[in-house]
């Protein structure tokens, strides 16, 4: 379940209530990603991140400078 | 709503004065405990144990702690209801509801904002009883609904005179962090407005996850907490003291007051 170390990356940076505009290769080395989880986190792609199962409110949370509203 | 204070400025009056109508009856009404449904937000609970139905039961519980902030409220602890929190998920679990525990809780909007204007002198204990609403799959609109049912049974044979007022927070339509994010429908808000006003919650505890998804969004979901609270007054009446689908705050906000 590979989405779940996906959640894991993005809930750890919510949790101290850090923001992100994208999520670099360095940033995400011990974690079990995909080769797509990993350029939808460098890209900041939101589409891509929520079709992979990126939790939703995780994305607004720790993207939240990407979003119009 | 606290964080971007300067957003949708007579939007903001127009609810802030239905939440100052609805804090007036709060008070009025004397409580000594408040049982506050409401939805973590991945903050507590994470995909490595992650409660369909969890009652907060510590002595204090932050409201809000680092999203402080974020929120732009002060930083605070506001007081449990530790005794009630563990006879209810006593008698829960006895009367068939697995229901999780959790002794230290750390809210984020969900309990600290509406506190923060319903609640400001942090005196009243709070029991929280939490949903999932957030990590799908989650529990069904009927459940809540029935467990508000035992919530409100649970209330009556306690054997002291407590005077007990429940506040479900979360909702109605919201797209968050989705491709969609922002959209609102006002008109599905209005909807489940009438059918409170109504007394006619049991409609919303026949809901699917699918019509929820469609018509309240994602963040939608998070009326399985009002459910709740209908679950423990069906049929009783609502009135609904305000109305504002505020783009700039993401959701349509309702504010709707139940007298037992």
């Amino acid at each position: 379940m590979s989405d779940y170390h996906l959640n894991r990356v993005l809930y750890e940076r919510a949790r101290e209530h850090k923001m992100a505009e994208s999520i670099g290769p360095d940033e995400v080395a011990g974690y079990d990603l995909t080769p797509e989880e990993r350029q939808a986190l460098a890209d900041g792609d939101l589409d891509a991140l929520f079709r992979l199962g990126a939790n939703p409110y995780l994305i607004r949370r720790v993207f939240r400078r990407r979003f119009a509203v | 709503m606290t964080a971007t204070p300067d957003a949708a400025p007579e939007q903001r009056a127009r609810f802030l004065a239905g939440l100052a109508e609805m804090r007036r009856r709060l008070l009025a009404a004397r409580p000594d405990l408040v049982i506050m449904f409401v939805n973590d937000h991945v903050q507590n609970f994470f995909y490595d144990n992650l409660p369909a139905y969890c009652i907060g039961v510590g002595p204090t519980h932050w409201a809000p702690k680092g999203a402080a902030t974020f929120l732009k409220i002060p930083q605070r602890q506001v007081p449990g209801a530790a005794a009630w929190g563990k006879a209810l998920l006593a008698e829960g679990l006895e009367a068939g509801f697995d229901l999780a525990v959790s002794h230290d809780l750390e809210f984020w909007d969900d309990v600290s904002v509406p506190a923060h204007f319903l609640m400001p002198e942090g005196t009243l204990p709070i029991l929280p009883v939490l949903t999932n609403c957030v990590a799908p799959p989650l529990p069904t609109p009927k459940r809540s609904w029935t467990l508000g049912g035992f919530v409100k049974r649970f209330i009556d044979t306690r054997p002291g005179d407590e005077r007990v007022a429940l506040i479900a927070t979360g909702g109605i339509s919201h797209w968050i962090g989705v491709p969609n994010t922002g959209h609102i429908n006002p008109d599905w808000d209005r909807w489940v407005l009438g059918t409170i006003a109504d007394g006619r919650g049991e409609e919303l505890a026949m809901l699917t996850w699918e019509q929820i998804e469609r018509d309240g969004g994602n963040g939608g979901q998070e009326i399985r907490n009002w459910i709740s609270v209908l679950g423990a007054m069906p049929g009783v009446k609502g009135e609904v003291l305000a109305y504002e689908p505020v783009r700039e705050w993401l959701t349509g906000c309702g504010a709707v007051w139940l007298q037992v």
